[in-house]
């Protein structure tokens, strides 16, 4: 084939991606939040259509119209109104909305998967498959049509954003909420129109992906997700911009295929970055880029989900607690052969989720990228077990891990909130497709347990319990990097990183140290769970969107500073997948919290702590309720916010 | 030791908000800047804490080039700052808060603050408790902030928390202080007790420079005043100088006429 014929090939692509592009800033334009369950509306929009298309056998465009413009902007509105709204209201910071946003996500996959279950689909093509030969070349038409429904869609947008009142409102409330709303802008109808537009974009990128991939819950949301590469290189402001580049993704990625090297290690490498080009892509931007401009201020850090409370439980309190906890995690022993092996995941999930506390909960650090970790912890050990001892393997397992965790921690080190989350998801993607998925790396991997001193592991209650002396010593770091100063200076930078700067904590070693140990812990956990398995399945156990986000919302809804309440959730999702005999099953659970936590702030671990302080003590809580309406402290307004405000109060002191 | 500023020029833009700026700040005493909103005294004032890079001019500590060093490396020669919008830990203790100061003044180098934090991780922490406690203890009743040592910094009103920041950058022992704004949300009574600790903490060797609206306060405690308008400096020197400056009576007469 000819340049040419390689240059139309891509521009379907191109269009597509380009169109998702596209959606993800409209939302973010008009919202401030960046929607992560972007794919995952253009995954179940095709769902939408494969069934009333296939099953129901409904037209395909009458099919293609009633859910790209009516099923779609509904979903939007009523999203904006049931789960950000209430965020919105009480100033929630963006990693909140961020997170909301991936419990979204987490839970359109579980619906998914609920409904219409693992098996691919494959939805009739909208436009013709037709092929054209003008003048010798190769042309598919469904390209340009691709290319139109782009066009349409940009250029209605940008005349939108420039040319109408609304757009206005949009761009005023995305500076400043509050100053637009005391102008008379309507905000709440800007953020409802924001999330409609954005779900009409998502919907239609899903229809036109689905018929060129086929239609599975997983795959597609990831394909979706990974085109927020162009909103990156755009600087999440650009629309024309990220339009060009989701073009150029397209030829770009096309034109490879002129280059086919001779069958090596050069090709296996060509071959690997041409099928992951959005992700090579997506890793270079983030990690070019030195700033993003983020709406909502530089408010990144996780303080509002992470609320240490500053008064310790009492000595007996926690006396109580942590035997209880003990006992529930010595019970499985007593259980019957095929009940022990599902609950041998709990301790090997428990580490994985106490490495999120310690980065999130800890020191405020979004990470998306675990499962990345974890799997790295589990290959190595898999590979160096094969000729030395188990629990060497182990450790070269968990030192793995900790390198790319180290790597990880330096962009983290100028990257905050939105820009950290996405640089760590893209960290957690490059993982997965230049390792777990090359088979180069795991053909013919085998995992085994360990043996300890020539006593060997693979008994189910040996396992068991060296899991739980593992665990063990994951909660002994986390005591280390709780207590003392240490555990001070991690809050401090979660807390607040200027004010920490300003008395000389060292913020670069820090972020740096607790990316290494959680990527160490994470790569445990990972290892355990391979073993526990007795193999290494990257593809159920350490997908990026399969397992990073899901185990990232977890940690949050349980409540992110609290290394016994991880432990709880991974008690709950082995429970929750085993009464439902389905391995996604905790993921609609979950999902809804998550959705849900600007109506629960502080998560299951808060939830609960109130309810045992309540049956308690009713004291308690009289004591909590008066703190709680003590008045705040005023809003400190720089002396232009001030000005701006007196300005605006005389204006409509002036109209009244 | 010695603050000092040499031609600090800082432009947004085509705006520029300081112009080739000149200030010292000398050991034992109170230097204060002032000037109208919009003078550049908060630009100027994160240069010198390096929140901000100027785009020309140099900021030396005792002779030594500081220019671009991170604010926590300035920190950690001793430049402790606090904030005009407040940057306290809002989830812990006023005395934690205090502590983080108080635990983070080593000196040394790197190498021994990332050996710290390892052993730290593997159980072993190398930091003389103690000594920190007196230090946070002594620290909040100079502020008279005893009562409230154990009360989660967030739950406690503005002008408590301006002087938890002062305790926090105090603990850190600061051989340079820089204030921004502290009297703003501050009742007499506390504005009073400020400047008793201002005062007292100069008396102790450390070059003190502020940047403050409540002109009372400025006149009443600092040493040497700088007057800033539309990003230059206008008038420098004794704060009475300073006030009958014709320069700095215009640009004051012009902004209150201009607010009213």
């Amino acid at each position: 084939m000819l340049a040419l014929d390689y240059l139309f090939a891509g521009l379907a692509l191109g269009a597509v991606a380009a169109l998702s592009g596209v959606g993800m800033l409209v939302t973010y334009r008009a919202t401030g939040v960046f929607n992560m369950a972007h794919g995952a509306v253009a995954m179940l929009a095709a769902y939408l259509y494969w069934q009333l298309t296939d099953p129901w056998g409904v037209s395909k465009w009458i099919a293609a119209l009633v859910v790209v413009l009516v099923v779609a902007p509904a979903f939007g509105a009523i999203v904006e109104r049931v789960v950000f709204r209430p965020l919105q209201r009480r100033f929630a910071s963006p990693a909140e909305s961020l997170v909301a946003t991936i419990g979204l996500l987490v839970l359109m996959l579980g619906v998914a998967h609920l409904v219409w279950g693992d098996q691919a689909r494959h939805p009739a093509s909208l436009f013709p498959n037709d092929v054209l030969h003008p003048g010798g070349l190769t042309v598919h038409v469904d390209a340009f049509a691709d290319l139109g429904a782009v066009a349409i869609g940009t250029l209605g947008l940008g005349l939108l954003l420039r040319l109408t009142p609304l757009g206005t409102q949009i761009r005023a409330v995305v500076d400043r909420r509050d100053l637009a709303e005391l102008s008379g802008v309507n905000a709440d109808r800007v953020a409802a129109i924001g999330w409609a537009l954005g779900s009409v974009f998502a919907a239609l990128t899903g229809i036109l992906l689905a018929s060129q991939l086929s239609l599975e819950p997983f795959n597609l949301t990831l394909v979706v997700l990974e085109t927020f590469a162009l909103p990156v290189i755009a600087g999440l402001t650009n629309i024309p911009i990220a339009v060009a580049a989701g073009i150029a993704l397209g030829i770009g990625s096309s034109e490879m295929n002129l280059f086919s090297p001779e069958p090596g290690p050069v090709s296996d490498i060509w071959n690997a970055l041409h099928a992951n080009f959005p992700v090579v892509l997506l890793l270079l931007a983030l990690l070019l880029r030195q700033r993003l401009a983020q709406s909502g201020g530089d408010a990144g850090i996780a303080t509002t989900f992470a609320q240490r409370r500053a008064v310790e439980p009492s000595i007996p309190m926690m006396a109580l607690q942590y035997g209880l906890a003990a006992l529930a995690l010595f019970a499985p022993l007593l259980l019957d052969p095929v009940h022990l092996r599902q609950a041998q995941e709990v301790p090997a999930l428990a580490i994985i989720f106490v490495s999120l506390v310690a980065v999130t909960g800890y020191s405020g650090q979004i990470s998306l990228g675990q499962a990345g970790y974890a799997g790295l912890g589990a290959l190595f050990f898999a590979k160096v077990s094969g000729d030395t001892p188990e629990l060497f393997a182990l450790l070269v397992g968990v030192l793995a891990a900790g390198i790319v965790g180290f790597a990880t921690g330096y962009p983290a080190i100028r990257r905050r909130g939105l820009f950290l989350a996405l640089t760590t998801f893209a960290v957690g993607t490059f993982v997965s497709r230049f390792v777990f998925q090359q088979p180069y790396f795991t053909n013919g991997v085998t995992v085994r347990r360990p043996s300890v001193f020539g006593w060997s592991l693979a008994g189910d209650h040996a396992f068991y319990l060296f899991e739980l002396a593992m665990l063990a010593i994951a909660f002994l770091i986390m005591y280390n990097l709780r207590s003392g100063a240490l555990g001070r200076s991690l809050v401090a930078i979660r807390d607040n990183e200027d004010g920490a700067r300003a008395v000389g904590v060292d913020v670069r070693a820090l972020k740096v140290l607790i990316f290494t140990v959680s990527a160490m812990l994470a790569g445990l956990g990972g290892a355990l769970l391979a073993q526990q398995k007795v193999a290494f399945d990257p593809t159920s156990d350490f997908d990026p969107l399969g397992n990073s986000l899901p185990w990232f919302t977890v940690v949050v809804v349980f409540g992110a500073d609290s290394a016994a309440a991880a432990v709880a959730g991974a008690g709950l999702v082995v429970l929750v997948n085993a009464v439902a005999g389905q391995a996604g099953a905790y993921l609609i659970i979950v999902g809804l919290l998550a959705s849900f936590l600007g109506r629960l702030p502080g998560g299951v671990a808060e939830l609960s702590r109130r309810i045992v302080e309540w049956v308690l003590t009713p004291r308690a809580l009289i004591r909590r309720y008066l703190a709680d309406t003590a008045p705040r402290p005023a809003p400190v307004l720089s002396p232009q916010g001030r000005a701006a405000l007196e300005r605006l109060r005389a204006a409509r002191a002036e109209r009244s | 030791m010695r603050l000092e500023g040499i031609g600090i020029t800082r432009r947004y833009g085509g705006l520029t908000a300081v112009d080739d700026v000149s200030v010292v700040a000398e050991p034992g005493t109170v230097t204060a800047l002032i000037g109208p909103n919009g003078a550049g005294k908060t630009t100027l004032f994160q240069c010198l804490t390096g929140a901000e890079r100027p785009d020309a001019g140099r900021v030396l500590l005792d002779g030594r080039d500081i220019t671009k060093l991170s604010p926590d490396a300035r920190a950690r020669l001793g430049v402790g700052r606090t904030f005009q919008r407040l940057a306290v830990f809002p989830t812990m203790t006023v005395a934690d808060n205090l502590g983080v100061g108080a635990e983070n003044r080593t000196r040394g180098p790197a190498a021994l603050r990332v050996g710290a934090l390892l052993l730290g991780i593997l159980g072993f922490p190398i930091v003389d408790g103690a000594r920190h406690q007196r230090t946070v203890d002594e620290t909040l009743s100079l502020l008279r902030l005893d009562a409230v040592r154990d009360v989660p910094a967030g739950a406690l009103p503005t002008g408590t928390l301006r002087l938890v920041e002062l305790g926090r950058a105090l603990c850190n022992d600061p051989s340079v202080l820089l204030l921004d704004e502290p009297a703003s949300g501050l009742d007499t009574a506390e504005t009073d007790n400020l400047q008793h600790v201002i005062r007292q903490v100069a008396a102790d060797g450390v070059a003190v420079l502020l940047v403050e609206h409540d002109v009372d306060l400025v006149f009443d405690v600092a040493d040497t005043v700088y007057a800033m308008a539309e990003g230059r400096l206008i008038a420098s020197g004794r704060p009475d100088d300073v006030r009958a400056h014709p320069a700095v009576q215009a640009a004051y007469l012009d902004v209150t006429a201009g607010d009213r």
